[in-house]
């Protein structure tokens, strides 16, 4: 018997707020990254579960897209995180705010 | 076009105008590097028109009387639904008279101009603006159409803007030319509206076809409301009053400009349209007798006001107003034969006293106040003999071409039963020979009163030689309508009607008042600015305020600066300084002060912290899921 997809879609629910809150709570950049992270992968779980049960291979072929993607955004974004800190000395995303009007 | 042959010339009428119009160009575009050949080449042009004239107007001669007319067909020209202009040229007696006058006296002016205007910086431009106005003024009245004789119209007066301020670092040149440019817009707008109603009325501009149908197509009033327009338009054109305050002020353009436009040609287009239209002046009547009241108002007024002035170019300019004024005289009683050759005869006159106070000018260091003139016959004898000639034409010294001119007017007067016509026009005519007069015996009689005039030299053979033709042209040219029926009337007779002649004082004793009226006012006039027996200055003082009040043209000039001007200055000041940059300004400034005020609250939400974006998108995003899970 298979697992019902409802528990893969509360685990990814779930996986996603913590993202989410992660995003939106903390000021450490670094932090801030891995919790969007956390938010993507959510996604991929979701993406995963729904090609499983409609024995679509689209999902996880999508899926793996979207891993691709993320790991070309995690090297610009670490190289921006890397260039914020040699101007502030801090990764503090508060601290980064020359655009305010 | 006519059911007999055309003779052969007549194909070339289109080459009249066409010519100075090819060298006008040539010399606008190439005259800088022509040097003194662009002023050759311009006088050859309007040379080689006035031999066409002549041609022209022989073989116009070897037709039947009744049947000389030539219409040619160029090209059409506007072509709107039903409602068609061609670019028609017409040759009838009327024109060939004008386009003669046009070619002969211009060309006489372009000659002289060549020495005249020698060393000047802009020679050539000054040629191509001559010529160019020698084609306009030979396609207004060669026109078959009015909307041609308009293009004509306008384009004289084009250039007549251009060559008063043709010195234009000169402010004072620059605002008269557009003084003369302005007022006379104010006829022409009126005229424009004239031509507007003979379209909607007619279906056409075709002189042929509005002559033929005028009678059935018009009624009374409508002939009166389209006559009066078109005679506003001549009345800015000829400088009638009202509107004749810019013709002295656009003497300050080049002399031989004076010459041509502003006394031989451009100005009597006014009198050349009166008489061209003069069908439906005669069904209107009323029309007519605006006319004749206009033209005596004028002639009066501005003799009295060239009798006060000092400007040698100004007491011309004022003559020639006077003169204008004879003329619409005769046409406003239906003399149109008169006025034709009153034009003709003043062309020359005019023409060569114009040129004759240039020559003078030209010799004593560009001076014009006739009270720093004096004495003139020793140094220039040339010039001074020739001016006399023509003065004596104007005053009406028999047996030359104005005596003649004016007695033709004040005979048709008599003869028609207008007896106060008749005398106020004499009393004219003795204004006429008092100003003129006074001009004469101020400048080349008595003492040199100037160190200009005491060092005055003749002017070359170039300038002398005009003069001397147009005085030659002056003293005969009234034999042209010498015999008892008129030569020149009866040439005219099929294109403008003759006027009927009554009972009157006979032509003999008509003569001889008028001969004892000039020789009055020529003794008057020696007596006191010739003889030396009159002290001037104390004269003048006797006679206050009649000087000051003639010098200032009875102050019309001054009202209209009242009245007119100020008034307009002053809103086009408010307009500039209070409508413009308070109202209008202030609108856009507003709009801008409120674009950045809405930008100064609205920059508040952009804090700079990342994380307060990141809560709107999210929020967003749950606002945008909720949306689309609820709705229906």
């Amino acid at each position: 018997m298979r697992t019902p997809i409802a528990y893969f879609l509360v685990l990814s629910g779930i996986l996603f707020s913590i993202g989410t809150a992660g995003v939106l709570l903390r000021k450490n950049a670094l932090v801030i990254f891995m919790s969007v992270e956390l938010q993507l992968n959510a996604v991929n779980l979701t993406l995963v579960a729904f090609s499983r049960m409609h024995g679509d291979l689209g999902g996880q072929v999508l899926a793996f897209f979207s891993m691709v993607v993320a790991a070309a955004e995690v090297v610009v974004g670490l190289a921006i995180i890397v260039s914020v800190y040699r101007r502030h000395h801090s990764v503090n995303v508060d601290e980064a705010r020359e655009l305010s009007g | 076009m006519t059911p007999q042959a055309v003779p052969s010339s007549m194909h070339l009428l289109w080459l009249i105008p066409a010519l100075p119009l090819a060298v006008a160009i040539v010399n606008l575009f190439v005259g800088k590097r022509l040097g003194k050949l662009a002023g050759v080449l311009a006088s050859v042009a309007v040379a080689c028109s006035f031999a066409l004239s002549v041609m022209v107007v022989r073989d116009l001669l070897t037709m039947p009387a009744e049947s000389r007319l030539y219409i040619r067909h160029l090209f059409d020209w506007i072509r709107v639904g039903g409602f068609n202009v061609g670019a028609d040229l017409r040759l009838d007696q009327v024109s060939a008279v004008m386009i003669m006058v046009v070619t002969g006296v211009g060309m006489l002016i372009h000659i002289y101009a060549i020495g005249y205007m020698d060393g000047d910086p802009r020679y050539g431009r000054f040629f191509a603006y001559m010529n160019l106005f020698v084609f306009f003024m030979l396609i207004l009245v060669l026109g078959e159409n009015l909307l041609v004789l308009y293009l004509g119209w306008e384009g004289v007066g084009l250039c007549s803007y251009l060559l008063i301020g043709f010195w234009f670092d000169k402010t004072e040149n620059a605002v008269a030319a557009k003084k003369a440019f302005i007022t006379t817009r104010i006829g022409d707008t009126l005229m424009l509206v004239g031509l507007a109603l003979i379209a909607q009325k007619f279906g056409t501009l075709d002189f042929t076809v509005i002559f033929g149908t005028a009678a059935g197509t018009l009624t009374k009033d409508a002939a009166t409301v389209i006559s009066l327009l078109l005679f506003a338009g001549a009345v800015g054109k000829s400088a009638q009053l009202p509107l004749h305050v810019w013709l002295p002020d656009a003497m300050a353009g080049p002399t031989p400009v004076s010459a041509l436009i502003h006394a031989a040609t451009m100005v009597t287009a006014g009198v050349y349209l009166v008489i061209r239209m003069h069908p439906l002046f005669e069904i209107s009547g009323v029309a007519l007798t605006v006319v004749l009241i206009v033209g005596l108002l004028t002639a009066i007024y501005a003799a009295t006001c060239a009798l006060g002035q000092d400007d040698i170019k100004r007491v011309l300019a004022y003559s020639t107003i006077s003169q204008l004024g004879f003329m619409f005289m005769a046409v406003g009683m239906r003399a149109y034969a008169a006025a034709m050759f009153m034009l003709v005869a003043h062309a020359f006159y005019k023409a060569l006293m114009f040129l004759g106070a240039g020559s003078v000018m030209h010799g004593t260091h560009d001076q014009t106040d006739m009270n720093r003139f004096g004495g003139l016959l020793k140094p220039m004898p040339i010039t001074a003999i020739t001016f006399m000639i023509g003065a004596a034409a104007q005053a009406g010294v028999p047996p030359l071409a104005g005596f003649f001119a004016k007695d033709a007017i004040l005979e048709i007067a008599d003869h028609s039963g207008r007896i106060g016509i008749y005398v106020l026009g004499s009393a004219g005519a003795f204004l006429s020979a008092a100003y003129i007069g006074r001009m004469v015996f101020l400048t080349f009689f008595g003492a040199p009163r100037s160190q200009d005039a005491a060092h005055a030299h003749e002017s070359p053979a170039v300038m002398w030689f005009p003069l001397a033709v147009l005085a030659a042209g002056a003293a005969t040219i009234g034999w042209l309508n010498l015999t008892p029926e008129g030569r020149l009337s009866e040439w005219l007779r099929p294109a403008a009607a003759v006027a009927v002649s009554g009972p009157g004082l006979s032509t003999g004793v008509l003569l001889a008042i008028a001969v004892a009226i000039t020789a009055a006012a020529l003794l008057l006039t020696w007596w006191i600015f010739g003889s030396g027996r009159v002290d001037r200055a104390a004269f003048l003082d006797r006679a206050e305020p009649l000087p000051r009040l003639f010098k200032n043209g009875w102050y019309i000039d001054q009202a209209y600066r009242t009245v007119l001007v100020r008034p307009s200055e002053v809103g086009a000041a408010i307009t500039a300084q209070v409508v413009d940059a308070k109202i209008v300004d202030g609108a856009f400034n507003a709009i801008g002060a409120g674009t950045k005020r809405l930008a100064q609250a609205g920059r508040r939400i952009q804090t700079g912290y990342v994380r307060s974006y990141a809560l709107a998108i999210a929020l967003g995003a749950v606002a945008l899921l909720l949306y689309v899970g609820v709705r229906p």
